[in-house]
């Protein structure tokens, strides 16, 4: 309120003729231009600009917790909301967002979601997207099976993942997309909803197209990939204590705040 | 008893504060290297100087979103976990009802190669469904659809009803008129949308606001709250339905861990009982 009031009479208008209340909006009128239809803000005096607590990781919904494996490293700034499960040795590495608050989001064996992706579900009504759910039958849960690696930035949303394959990074893969096993989508592609990609062969593009098949070799080193990051993972484990003292911190500021402990 | 317990309550302490040394000891023996814990220092609103964010309070930011600089957004909109609004060398606006999906970035510039530099405006009902867009600098109008990743460069103008792609990039002062999709990189003219599209567009964004509503209370939860739900969740965790059923126990779930049911249209609380054995 202060900055406003401090803005409106930077501007020379008569601070007594407005009231209070209107100063913020009477700022934001005179500052936008071209005019536009006014937009009406009312904010809660008590929301919090700050939490200590940061962002839970684990956020459940209702019934819904998610479920982390107890050898499956999940960095700290990872979002997993609703119906997440992350089974053993997988990873989900740092800013990921997983959110399993419309549908299940199941991360298999070995598997890795990396920096920054977002994986989602969409929840399975025929009044959705009218295109896929009819055509193509499959769950609208997102399913990555084991050893596959999911590379940064992707963005997943009900898509089914078959065992052993490699999502490039930056790639988006839209509703009721299906990556068959062995295969390798390049980086930056976009699979359009309902698309197969099918085994042991190498897809990339927006959209998606065929460029080759894998050779054998390819094919074998995609889980030795996931096997990769799953030992890199193990580090990053190891690095955290399985409880924080972080807390001791909090204690010692609301004492010095003078607030109960 | 009384004294029991104390001495219990006191034995408890010394050991809590011989494993505080040990934790001390630990990182003297880790050295430079130890792991040393601070507070989240992340602010989810955070003002530059004089600019700070207008949020109504009708509106769910997830703790790990930044809102900064000159943001207003209006009644019932939604910021999604991890996106970043960075207001800070012009304005941005959200209107109402309107949400940001996670990961999306949300940038103004401030000067442009072409010169001419518009703040970012995103109108009412807007689904930025792109988890990741990339919004700089340009204009989205009500009842827009901007799909996942895409990504909107300055000047950029998305009409009314109409639909970026999935992954597309829209290249500088395009305007994508209403009721179409665009989509590739550079962007371009796909196909129009069936009204169909254009329905299902304004549902989404009002199955969003309902499902804002649920993380919004989840996330504003005290500790305290939260460890109520947790025990409440364990106890109803090794409650299984098929069982109860075939006992003919019906155990009812908490209300704390029940949905809304207007987030899945499809949900039902009630269980039918099945009679084939």
């Amino acid at each position: 309120m202060a900055t406003s009031i401090s803005r409106s009479s930077r501007r020379g208008v008569a601070s007594t003729l407005i009231r209070r209340c209107f100063a913020a909006e009477a700022a934001l009128a005179a500052r936008t231009e071209p005019p536009k239809p006014k937009l009406t803000v009312s904010p809660s005096p008590d929301r919090v600009k700050w939490d200590y607590r940061g962002q839970r990781q684990i956020i459940p919904l209702g019934q819904w917790l998610p479920k982390v494996a107890v050898d499956a490293y999940v960095a700290p700034n990872v979002v997993l909301a609703g119906q997440v499960t992350v089974w053993d040795g997988s990873s989900v590495w740092n800013g990921a967002v997983l959110r399993g608050d419309l549908n299940k989001i199941t991360l298999g064996f070995c598997s890795n979601v990396q920096e920054r992706c977002v994986v989602h579900a969409a929840w399975s009504s025929p009044t959705g997207l009218p295109f896929i759910f009819e055509f193509t039958g499959l769950p609208a849960e997102t399913l990555i099976d084991r050893y596959v690696t999911v590379g940064a930035y992707s963005l997943l949303r009900s898509c089914t993942i078959e065992p052993e394959c490699i999502i490039g990074q930056h790639s988006i893969l839209m509703e009721g997309s299906l990556v068959e096993t062995r295969s390798i989508l390049e980086a930056g592609s976009v699979v359009p909803p309902g698309r197969r990609i099918p085994s042991g062969e190498l897809w990339g593009g927006n959209p998606a197209r065929f460029i080759r098949t894998l050779t054998n070799e390819e094919t074998l080193e995609i889980p030795k990939l996931a096997v990769a990051i799953n030992h890199l993972s193990g580090d990053y484990f190891s690095e955290f204590l399985p409880y924080s003292t972080v807390y001791l911190e909090v204690e010692k500021f609301k004492k010095s705040l003078g607030i109960t402990v | 008893m009384g004294t029991l317990g104390r001495v219990i309550y006191t034995v408890g302490n010394w050991i809590r504060g011989s494993g505080q040394a040990l934790d001390r000891i630990g990182s003297l023996l880790q050295g430079s290297h130890r792991l040393e814990e601070h507070l989240s220092r992340h602010r989810t609103l955070m003002s530059v100087f004089d600019k700070s964010p207008l949020v109504d309070k009708d509106v769910f930011v997830a703790p790990s979103a930044s809102v900064i600089g000159d943001v207003q957004i209006g009644k019932g909109s939604s910021i999604w976990y991890g996106c970043v609004l960075r207001g800070d060398v012009n304005n941005i606006s959200v209107g109402s009802g309107t949400n940001i999906q996670d990961n999306s970035l949300v940038h103004v510039a401030k000067t442009n190669l072409a010169g001419k530099v518009l703040p970012t405006t995103i109108g009412d009902n807007v689904t930025v469904a792109g988890h990741s867009a990339v919004i700089h600098g340009c204009t989205v109008e009500d009842e827009a659809f901007v799909g996942m990743g895409a990504t909107l460069l300055d000047g950029a103008v998305v009409e009314k009803h109409a639909m970026v792609a999935a992954g597309s990039l829209v290249r500088e002062n395009t305007r994508i008129p209403s009721g179409e999709v665009w989509g590739g990189n550079p962007a371009k003219f796909m196909r129009k949308l069936t009204d169909e599209e254009i329905a299902y567009i304004s549902k989404s964004a009002e199955n969003y606001i309902n499902l804002a509503h649920i993380h919004a209370a989840e996330n504003s939860k005290s500790f305290e709250e939260i460890e109520v739900e947790r025990a409440l969740r364990k106890k109803y965790a090794r409650k299984d339905e098929d069982y109860d059923s075939m006992l003919g126990i019906v155990r009812e779930i908490p209300a704390e861990l029940i949905l809304p049911d207007n987030v899945l249209p499809e949900k039902t609380t009630t269980r039918v009982p099945t009679t084939h054995y």
